[in-house]
């Protein structure tokens, strides 16, 4: 029956003819260290003041644009923008406070808030209001809660993109379609709609809402949360979120890596923080419709240096587990992987290579061709997250 | 939905360039604007250039935008500048439109262009439910009025009707006729009804514009202007829903306006506090996308449906071999339906037909385009509909009901007529070339002859523009 409805020659599938939404994450990080050292130049209230015109800019696209903004802290991840759904989490984390108290501060944030809302809202429009005063609000109580012990060096950036990651996954299911029908009469299409699911989960999701991460960095990449970062980014990689980087200080490597590998753009505004908001307006804009028509940036270079699992060490050359993939900076103990406890042969590493002399017929090539396969292990290369 | 100048990007386009000047001076309205005309690479594009330091020229844009989209390109920087956002010949944005923009965005100025918050208590009865059953059945009132005109169906709503100055309206811009002591619905009327309520709530509201002009002109009432009227719609789009906000604060044309804004249902005025004003849905998705609105109508019939039992929900079901079963409870939309369909069966909340060519061709007759036909049919198209699409990665509505019912409306229309310019005559055959193409990729070429040397453009500003930059750059070369 269906054979005949001459859909063929509709290119189009269903959905694409509508605008869909696109949800900017984005990650502030909000390391005390790095915003002070960049003080001169850029001051983070000003910084804010940009990023909530970038902000206000994404959501003026259409009605339906979301957003999401988390604080990257140097010891924990934080959220700003909407707000954090249990907000005991923050009372356990502002240490030493009584309940009492913390709701009496809560009670005096909303009062502030409202005030504010009603005063100036006159010459703005409603949502960016809103915006403004939850995110001045939680960071605000952010800063206050920040001990001069909690003063790290670098940002906790993996575990707010985890989170991100998990606002993206909600908002996805929350967009999406009721999946079951309720109509047991047509199982035909419950059937297709499940195989569809199983064989590309990205598919369905990706029609419904167009998803990015932004992560404005002002800190170096800590080597400690390697592998942390690096789950979160093949994540994002698998479900084609690009993951979005301006650094304003520092060289966020992972972040780097992180752009290349799931498709997303970094820039690095180190030499001229004061531009933020043509940065943001002009590189980090356009969503994943608007970049099939404009030319992204590129970076011309992509530190691609990875962090040992045994010493957290960033390094150029280093020792690789055949079976789980660990990288070790030197031989680990007993030559077992530290990973999966694999017993691993080094071979004749450090041996000087012995050359081989060329043969002369091919077809003994091709025989050899194998064997020395079976030497070197896989010959496919690590495979590409799609 | 082309219907004279019943639809907002048409009645835009007539303004002149001074009227988009005034326009601007609200960052409400520039917002408005920015939100609601454009397409998105337009929208990337003004967003890039609105901080840009330096000027940003044509050729910098060259270089930004992939070849592959060079179309897409065309066709923003012709609507910016037919909404006077850019400059003519450049690419830099009009220093009003600039502005409001920024302030827009920034929350900055002096301007109270987003309406000023009521201070007064909101009275208790006031929620989000009580305001959407206002705004429908203001609306539904408009709505029975003009297909009570249909003659189908006896439409006994046991309410008054609309106001006599919305009936005036709609018989001054023709969507009912009055012949004898009857009414009658004119093809406007017809593709009025066929309309989301969306449109037609800028459709009614540009035809108050209108009257509002003709009025003007001839002298009488003239404390209303139809720019400043175009941007308080805009302001009211841009309002919370829900909320209340000032009369006070208003200019005295504006609260002269809010009369007919309560007829429409616009707008709610709590009888014993005039006061203050609560905008309802209708005012605040005025400027969402067109695309947007399935989900906020879902949203409106999900917010009513609760206190009026489902009433005004109706969800088609169109199957390959032309039935059409319609969950529908009202009357007014069975009426709808009558006008295209064959209806064959009505049981209690579902009645069910078939599109015929006979129902089909009664339609086009009474003006009702077969797009409009096809737009209805998918904005109500059951939620099962959309479901089966999604899986099988089809189109929502089978596209051989969609091809037969265009065909039979190509049966009554074998000629369709638009005005426009023709060019010919053109000096070398390169010439002809580039201009026809330019106005192609505008989208403005409505025919070409290639062999001829002769192409037909509906609109002549930006060709003209063309092909003067082109003549000088040629001067250029030669010099």
């Amino acid at each position: 029956m269906n054979r005949i409805d001459a859909s063929a020659h509709y290119s189009e599938p269903a959905s694409s003819a509508s605008q869909i939404p696109s949800l900017l994450t984005i990650v502030v990080d909000t390391n005390p260290r790095a915003w002070a050292a960049i003080a001169d130049l850029l001051p983070i209230s000003k910084a804010l003041a940009n990023l909530l015109v970038f902000v206000n800019a994404h959501l003026a696209f259409g009605n339906d644009n979301h957003v999401a903004i988390l604080a990257a802290h140097p010891n924990r991840a934080v959220w700003l923008y909407p707000k954090s759904p249990n907000p005991d989490f923050r009372a356990a984390s502002s240490r030493s406070n009584s309940d009492v108290e913390m709701t009496d501060v809560d009670g005096r944030q909303d009062g502030t808030s409202a005030a504010a809302e009603l005063g100036g809202s006159a010459n703005k429009f409603p949502l960016f209001a809103q915006i403004e005063t939850c995110i001045l609000a939680s960071l605000r109580s952010l800063i206050d809660s920040t001990a001069p012990s909690d003063l790290n060096p670098t940002t906790l950036v993996s575990g707010a993109l985890t989170l991100a990651l998990s606002y993206i996954n909600k908002m996805r299911h929350a967009l999406e379609p009721a999946k079951t029908s309720s109509d047991p009469a047509n199982p035909t299409s419950t059937a297709a709609m499940a195989t569809t699911n199983n064989s590309s989960p990205t598919d369905t999701g990706a029609s419904t809402l167009h998803s990015r991460i932004l992560v404005l960095s002002v800190s170096d990449s800590e080597p400690a949360q390697y592998i942390p970062t690096m789950n979160a980014v093949f994540a994002a990689s698998h479900a084609r979120i690009p993951v979005d980087t301006l650094s304003l200080y520092g060289t966020p490597t992972f972040l780097q890596q992180a752009a290349f590998i799931t498709g997303g753009t970094f820039l690095s505004a180190a030499s001229n923080p004061r531009g933020l908001l043509s940065y943001l307006m002009f590189g980090f804009l356009a969503d994943a419709e608007a970049r099939k028509s404009f030319v992204t940036p590129t970076q011309d270079s992509v530190d691609f240096r990875a962090a040992c699992f045994c010493h957290r060490n960033v390094v150029d050359t280093g020792f690789v587990c055949s079976i789980c993939l660990s990288i070790f900076c030197s031989v680990p103990e007993n030559a077992e992987c530290l990973t999966c406890g694999t017993k691993l042969a080094l071979g004749n590493y450090g041996a000087k290579p012995a050359v081989a002399p060329r043969k002369k017929k091919k077809k003994k090539i091709r025989a050899n061709g194998t064997s020395a396969r079976e030497d070197t292990g896989s010959a496919t290369g690590t495979p590409a997250p799609t | 939905m082309a219907t004279g100048t019943n639809s907002l990007p048409q009645y835009l386009e007539q303004l002149p360039g001074t009227t988009f000047r005034k326009l601007y001076q609200q960052p409400s309205t520039a917002f408005a604007i920015f939100r609601r005309m454009l397409p998105h690479m337009a929208k990337t594009i003004v967003m890039a250039i609105l901080y840009s330091p330096t000027p940003f020229s044509l050729s910098d844009l060259d270089l930004w935008v992939k070849p592959t989209a060079a179309r897409e390109k065309d066709q923003a920087i012709a609507i910016l500048r037919l909404l006077h956002i850019v400059q003519p010949q450049s690419l830099a944005l009009t220093a009003n439109f600039k502005n409001s923009l920024r302030l827009a965005l920034e929350g900055g100025g002096d301007h109270n262009s987003f309406g000023v918050p009521s201070t007064e208590p909101i009275p208790t009865e006031v929620d989000h439910m009580f305001l959407d059953k206002y705004a429908r059945k203001k609306w539904d009132d408009i709505l029975h009025y003009v297909v009570s005109a249909t003659g189908i169906t006896n439409v006994q709503t046991g309410s008054s009707g609309p106001k006599q100055s919305v009936k005036d309206l709609l018989l001054a811009g023709r969507l009912v006729e009055r012949r004898g002591a009857e009414l009658t619905i004119t093809h406007i009327g017809f593709s009025f009804l066929l309309q989301e309520a969306n449109a037609q709530v800028w459709a009614l509201l540009l035809l108050w514009l209108e009257a509002i002009d003709v009025a003007n002109a001839s002298g009488n009432r003239s404390d209303m202007d139809s720019v400043d009227m175009l941007s308080f719609f805009f302001m009211l789009a841009s309002l919370e829903f829900g909320r209340a906000y000032s009369t006070d604060a208003l200019t005295e044309s504006r609260r002269n306006m809010l009369p007919t804004l309560i007829d429409f249902g616009l707008i709610y005025i709590p009888q014993h506090n005039t006061h203050q004003f609560f905008p309802t849905r209708l005012a605040t998705t005025l400027t969402s996308n067109e695309t947007a609105l399935r989900s906020i109508s879902a949203g409106f019939s999900a917010a009513t449906s609760s206190t009026s039992d489902e009433q005004d929900k109706c969800t088609i079901i169109l199957e390959t071999n032309f039935r059409m079963y319609a969950y529908v409870h009202s009357p007014l939309q069975i009426a709808v339906l009558a006008l295209f369909s064959n209806l064959k069966f009505r049981f209690k909340g579902l009645v069910s037909g078939r599109l015929t060519r006979k129902s089909i061709k009664n339609a086009v007759g009474h003006g009702i385009t077969a797009d409009q036909i096809v737009a209805y049919l998918s904005t109500h198209a059951d939620e099962q509909m959309y479901r089966h699409a999604a899986a099988a990665n089809k189109p929502v509505l089978p596209p051989v009901v969609i091809d037969q019912i265009r065909l039979w409306q190509l049966d009554t229309e074998r000629i369709s007529t638009c005005d426009g310019y023709l060019f010919k005559e053109f000096d070398e055959y390169k010439e002809y070339k580039a201009v026809a193409d330019f106005a192609e990729n505008i989208g403005v070429c409505a025919w070409r002859n290639d062999k001829k040397g002769i192409f037909f453009a509906t609109k002549v500003e930006q060709i003209k523009d063309f092909m003067r930059s082109r003549r000088k750059a040629n001067e250029g070369n030669n010099s």
